[in-house]
């Protein structure tokens, strides 16, 4: 879902780049009032893992692939702000230096997987009345994460459609629901791998399963 | 700390096993601009990597590693140091 170059109009580029940098800003804030210090090196241990899940795609169908984005991911292991942050640091490298998203579509591609996806987080919470519950709090994960993956390809969809590269091309009436479809796809395998790896963190290493504890603990 | 240096060493290991099964399809976003005849453009900044390969090394497997795990680590480092930015000392 990595938005190159050529793709969007400026005006679009310019405005995603406002959205997200607000984004950025309130997050930082938010690590900076609430985090402590010993979560740092799980921060940089979960960011390198998205990246390298990130570089491995899994075929869907009709000659289609898809690979985990991680968002929720992070934010239930780091919380929905340091999840932002993490985020935000491995579509920096990938298109600083793999040319894997534009720099001018960086803003967009910042909104559509790192705010959406750490913002998921707050899914999970409404849904999840009793964290004990793991069937129940599983359930929400695979909810969640399915939801980021459609959510963000419907905003990708959006921005595309209503730059003039799509727009020529039939616009939001044909980007839309052809974006929603693969990602309805691809969010199911992100679902899976999201449920599956959190499930185990939650059998073996429930401690580094900080999301939930810093929300209820810290902020409310 | 040495559970998270078990993390890492796992997590390049299993960059290491499952690059050749990785997928070259397009994805979804690539499908989409492909299915409307839309390509992409070459871009004005390709990187240092681009496509998650080294472009001096010939063997397939060998550079996307490289890269990848260069990546890794750099992602790694970037992330710790802006932890440690953002974080203040003794919080608990």
């Amino acid at each position: 879902m990595h938005i190159p170059d050529g793709f969007l109009s400026p005006e679009i580029c310019a405005l995603m780049y406002v959205i997200s940098i607000a984004f950025l800003v309130w997050s930082w804030k938010k690590v900076r009032a609430t985090y402590s210090r010993s979560l740092v090196p799980l921060l940089a241990v979960s960011s390198a893992f998205v990246f390298a899940a990130q570089m491995i795609n899994f075929p869907i169908v009709y000659g289609t692939s898809g690979h985990l984005v991680g968002g929720t991911f992070l934010s239930i292991l780091l919380g929905p702000y340091a999840a932002i942050m993490s985020m935000t640091i491995v579509l920096m490298m990938q298109a600083l230096f793999f040319a894997d998203g534009g720099l001018f579509t960086f803003g967009a591609n910042i909104f559509n997987m790192a705010v959406i996806g750490g913002l998921s987080f707050f899914l999970v919470k409404i849904l999840t009345k009793n964290p004990k519950r793991s069937g129940r709090f599983l359930a929400t994960v695979f909810a969640a994460s399915w939801l980021s993956v459609v959510l963000g390809a419907l905003v990708c969809g959006l921005q595309i459609g209503f730059s003039p590269v799509f727009s020529d091309a039939g616009g939001i009436t044909v980007t839309l629901p052809a974006m929603l479809f693969w990602h309805a796809l691809i969010g199911l395998g992100e679902a899976a791998i999201t449920t599956t790896l959190v499930s185990q963190l939650h059998r073996l290493q429930p401690a580094v399963l900080n999301g939930l504890a810093i929300l209820r603990g810290r902020l409310e | 700390m040495k559970r998270y240096l078990e993390a890492l060493i796992l997590i390049l290991i299993a960059l290491a096993v499952l690059i050749p099964f990785a997928s070259n399809l397009p994805d979804g976003l690539e499908k989409v601009a492909e299915s409307l005849g839309i390509e992409e453009y070459s871009p004005t900044w390709t990187g240092l990597m681009p496509d998650y390969a080294l472009p001096t090394i010939e063997d397939p497997y060998i550079s996307t590693l490289l890269a990848g795990t260069l990546g890794v680590l750099l992602v790694l480092g970037v992330a710790f140091m802006l932890g440690i930015a953002i974080t203040k000392p003794n919080k608990q």
